[in-house]
């Protein structure tokens, strides 16, 4: 195998050592966020740790397939993660009632968590030649990327796992933006939305979703449940105030007030324990990453690259904002991890193999 | 042209960026530097939960130490549903380790529906030891059931003491919306209700303790943080005496009435029964609510404190307050005689002696000693009712004693007046010949006629009745002594109560004596009989029963009033509970006999 050496100078060590920055940070706050478990935080932090180090494989692979191979074969690798998606409804694991894992060789996975950059691919390869003749998309032209999106959309939703459906419509709306819309179709896409949350309302979500909208807009609706968990949620924020209660000294989570406070609900552990100032860090870390993603996609060697970059971009976004603004009530309860951050082997790998996308387009920026 | 478009659109995304954090921020610095220092004590208050240790309340104690009433631990068993896995493996292991009807445990849990499933529900109170060992044993099996520890007041006399001591119970709502009088009370904490409870309550009660804690979301104790031990009640020490107590109240279980004993010296209360009463405990532990209705409707009336409360003419007795004032004032001396044909006719109405032929001449000791009713109706006009009042004033009739119970009652000696205000009526004379042989109007409690026997035992003085001795710390300290305040002291003539004495002495220990049968062996005991009628002309009750008492009958050591409601006659039915009393107090030590003649064996 033949590695070209010139494309290790042009490796974005900004993009690197800004999701190192992030890692590090997530896994420091990860010892602290599982210390109050029974197992114990070494047990978290070595499972990270390894998802980790199989991340950095994957990178590699990534990396070794030029990115338009890879978006070429991409309805194949489409075809593999949906096959996995609908595994997960026929043998999946069941945890806090909801069906979102398989176990494969011993590891179970979260399959929906891969079908995020697996979509970004499949679709940037559907739509760059528009892009590129620079044509608005017209309706009946973002029917089929629709209907792919539409397709894991339902059966993740279905896990239920409405977290990761949210994100997987809006990246693909995003993207659609990005490749550019005529105004007919904004038109209809619009409209389309300003019905769609009274059907969803009426005839598509559960009650249990419901109650968690309702105990958004009236905090105390549901003081036992769902609120009870934003209201503790907000309360471990705010009590970090300006310089936060130092490392490991949180007490909201240690307690067992915050739910999912290892994967979901991370951000309250950290601004617990950091304080303003830390989250200030944390969120210029994310916004700088985020950046960097747009910059790979504005000087990527072609569209197709472009489009994925900001596909990528676009999910961490996606998930950062939605996180951090479920965790101090700017937003509904929904399943959502940080990326980087939270605790999960699946999220990391997926996280991990959208920055081997990356890297695969910035090293190749310069090359015809 | 095709670089053109792009561009702006990553103008837009840096746009979106720049309001996403600038939103984030802004919510950030609202909640962490705005608001930061209330959610910081939120989320102090969330881990750190006071618990209250309650102080054990002061222990009281008879004259000789031995101990009335307590605090000891006390088994509860309670029943937690979040906790519970299979409904009918929980209840009816429970049921079944109790002999319960599972229906029972039911309708507790029923009745605390409203309550979070992480609530415990109280199943039971106050088990039994072999009880609590079965329910340990078994704990695996019945998920949701644990056993607490609580300190619960204990009485180990039940309902001999009931109306001294009284009793404590968990506060009401009622109280504790007198914020002012129990601004330190929270709800759940028991509080003196009745008796000496009730009037030392803040003697007894103690500074309650804190324990802080660290806990998790479900309220499970994570470790504490400190600890502020509570500072026990102090006790009471009284001067009251058990074994003289349980004697009275023996004597009266069947009955009701009461009986009241002081030490004519001190006015230290040594007795103070009253019956029907009720057991002091069932309060203690949370009372059910069937108990307190058959308490709280039965018709003898067992939460009334006959001995401070209840009202009773008290018939001949009374004589003996009318003697002295008539032989003070000189109205007649010793030998001043009047003759007793069986009756007296004054105005249009003939007055009866109690005995039908009569008691021919009697001078004053006859009278008392024979209790002859013609004698006192002509002593009683000659001295005025204005006059009989003022000494029974003095002496603490018809007023309160002051005795240290809550809700005493005043009693009632006429007066010209008091009918005046009363009844805006001018006094007549022929209810002055009721009056002197204590009925009519007059009404009294036994406490009062015990001041009565007392004023006499101690040559015309006597004390405030006091049940408390001294209060003292848990540290053994003295908080406070209770010295003898004298109530009366009216300096009467030379002789004139040693006339009445002799006279009471007489009652008992002379033949024709009306309480003959009541002499002792031991030691000479006066007194004086009362039979009261009671009810109207018309609806005739049963005559209640009355005895006031001291003894020795020179240099008494204890003074007494016995009443017993519609006992027939006093020397009959309550004459023998003096007796027994003064027995107790003056009995030979027989056990010190046996191991003497054991010696010399």
């Amino acid at each position: 195998m033949r590695i070209d050496k010139r494309r290790f100078y042009h490796l974005d060590w900004y993009l690197i050592i800004n999701g190192l920055l992030i890692f590090g940070i997530g896994l420091m706050n990860l010892v602290s966020a599982t210390s109050s478990f029974s197992s114990g935080s070494y047990n978290f932090m070595i499972k990270q740790l390894i998802a980790f180090a199989m991340g950095l494989i994957l990178i590699l692979v990534v990396m070794y397939y030029d990115y338009r191979i890879i978006a070429s074969q991409s309805r194949w690798i489409y075809l593999g993660g949906l096959l996995l998606v609908i595994l997960v409804l026929v043998i999946g694991l069941a945890a806090g009632g909801a069906k979102r894992w398989i176990s494969l060789f011993g590891f179970s996975i979260q399959p929906s968590e891969f079908m995020k950059p697996i979509l970004v691919v499949f679709l940037a390869n559907m739509l760059y030649e528009k892009k590129r003749q620079n044509i608005p998309l017209s309706l009946k032209d973002i029917g089929k990327p629709l209907l792919y999106t539409m397709i894991p959309f339902i059966l993740i939703v279905k896990q239920p796992d409405l977290g990761t459906g949210i994100v997987i419509i809006l990246v693909c709306f995003a993207m659609l933006w990005f490749v550019g819309l005529k105004k007919s179709t904004y038109a209809v896409l619009f409209s389309v939305g300003a019905i769609s949350p009274f059907i969803a309302w009426n005839y598509l979500m559960k009650p249990y979703q419901k109650m968690r909208v309702l105990s958004f807009i009236n905090i105390d609706a549901d003081p036992a449940g769902f609120g009870y968990h934003a209201k503790q949620a907000i309360i471990a924020v705010g009590s970090g105030r300006f310089f936060g209660k130092g490392f490991m000294s949180g007490t909201q989570h240690k307690l067992q007030f915050i739910p999912e406070h290892h994967t979901d609900f991370i951000f309250t552990v950290f601004s617990e324990e950091w304080g303003f100032v830390g989250s200030i860090v944390l969120f210029a870390l994310f916004i700088s990453f985020i950046h960097r993603c747009l910059k790979i996609s504005m000087d990527a060697h072609d569209e197709l690259g472009s489009i994925i970059a900001f596909g990528i971009a676009s999910i961490i976004y996606v998930q950062f904002t939605i996180n951090v603004m479920m965790a101090i009530h700017l937003a509904p309860v929904v399943g959502i991890p940080l990326p980087f951050i939270s605790y999960g082997g699946s999220s990391l790998l997926s996280m991990l193999a959208s920055v081997g996308l990356l890297l695969n387009i910035s090293t190749r920026r310069y090359m015809f | 042209m095709a670089e053109e478009p792009l561009s702006s659109k990553f103008k837009w995304c840096t746009l979106v960026l720049v309001i996403t954090m600038t939103v984030l921020l802004i919510r950030l610095w609202d909640l962490q530097i705005m608001r930061g220092s209330e959610m910081r004590k939120l989320s102090e208050q969330n881990r750190i939960r006071v618990k209250k240790i309650p102080a054990p309340r002061g222990i009281i104690f008879d004259r000789t130490g031995k101990v009335l009433a307590d605090t000891r631990p006390s088994f509860n068993i309670y029943l937690t549903p979040e906790d519970i896995k299979d409904f009918s493996q929980s209840v009816d292991g429970l049921a079944r380790l109790l002999n319960w009807d599972r229906e029972d445990v039911i309708e507790k849990m029923k009745a605390a529906s409203g309550m979070p499933p992480s609530f415990p529900i109280k199943i039971k109170s106050d088990i039994p030891m072999d009880e609590v060992a079965r329910v340990e044993a078994h704990r695996v099996y019945i998920p949701g059931v644990s056993i607490q520890i609580e300190p619960k007041r204990n009485y180990p006399y039940g309902a001999s003491l009931a109306h001294v001591l009284g009793y404590v119970s968990e506060i009401s709502d009622e109280e504790l919306k007198n914020k002012k009088k129990h601004k330190d009370y929270s709800p759940g904490d028991y509080i003196g209700k009745y008796g000496l409870e009730r009037s030392y309550e803040n003697e007894l009660r103690g500074v309650d303790g804190e324990k802080r804690v660290e806990v998790d979301a479900i309220g499970r104790e994570v470790r504490t943080l400190d600890i502020i031990d509570p500072i026990p009640g102090h006790s009471l020490h009284l001067n009251l005496d058990l074994e003289l107590q349980l004697t009275a109240d023996k004597a009266l279980e069947t009955r009701k009435g009461a009986a009241v004993a002081v030490n004519p010296k001190t006015g230290g209360v040594l007795v103070l029964a009253s019956r029907p009463g009720f057991d002091p405990n069932k309060f203690a532990s949370g009372i059910i609510k069937q108990d307190w209705q058959k308490i709280a409707l039965d018709k003898a009336h067992p939460l009334q404190n006959r001995a401070i409360q209840g009202g009773y003419p008290p018939g001949s007795t009374f004589k003996v307050l009318v003697a002295m004032k008539a032989l003070d004032l000189g109205v007649i001396n010793e030998r001043t005689t009047f003759g007793c044909g069986g009756g007296f006719a004054y105005g249009n109405r003939v007055f009866k002696c109690w005995k039908k032929g009569g008691h021919g001449s009697v001078a004053v000791h006859r009278a008392i000693v024979e209790s002859c009713d013609v004698f006192f109706y002509n002593v009683g006009l000659r001295v005025g009712v204005d006059r009989i009042h003022e000494l029974a004033d003095i002496v603490g009739l018809g007023r309160v004693t002051g005795i240290d119970l809550p809700n005493e009652q005043k009693g009632l000696i006429p007066s010209t007046e008091w009918k005046k205000k009363r009844y805006n009526q001018p006094w007549y004379e022929g209810e002055t010949v009721s009056v002197s042989i204590g009925q009519g109007a007059v009404w009294l409690t036994p406490v009062q006629l015990a001041q009565l026997s007392a004023f006499v035992a101690n040559d015309g003085k006597n004390f405030k009745p006091q049940i408390v001795n001294r209060i003292v710390s848990t540290e053994g300290k003295v908080v406070k002594t209770f010295e003898p305040v004298v109530n009366a002291d009216p300096k009467l003539k030379k002789g004139v109560v040693q006339i009445v004495k002799d006279g009471m002495r007489g009652v008992v220990n002379e033949p024709g004596g009306t309480a003959g049968r009541s002499k002792l062996q031991n030691v000479a005991m006066s007194g004086k009989t009362g039979t009261a009628q009671a009810g109207s002309e018309k609806v005739k009750l049963g005559d209640h029963a009355w005895f006031i008492a001291y003894a020795p009958a020179e240099d008494a050591s204890i003074a007494m009033a016995v009443l017993v409601e519609h006992g027939g006659h006093g020397a009959s039915a309550a004459a023998p509970v003096a007796k027994d009393i003064t027995e107790t107090l003056f009995k030979v030590k027989t056990v010190i006999k046996e191991a003497k003649s054991n010696e010399n064996r």
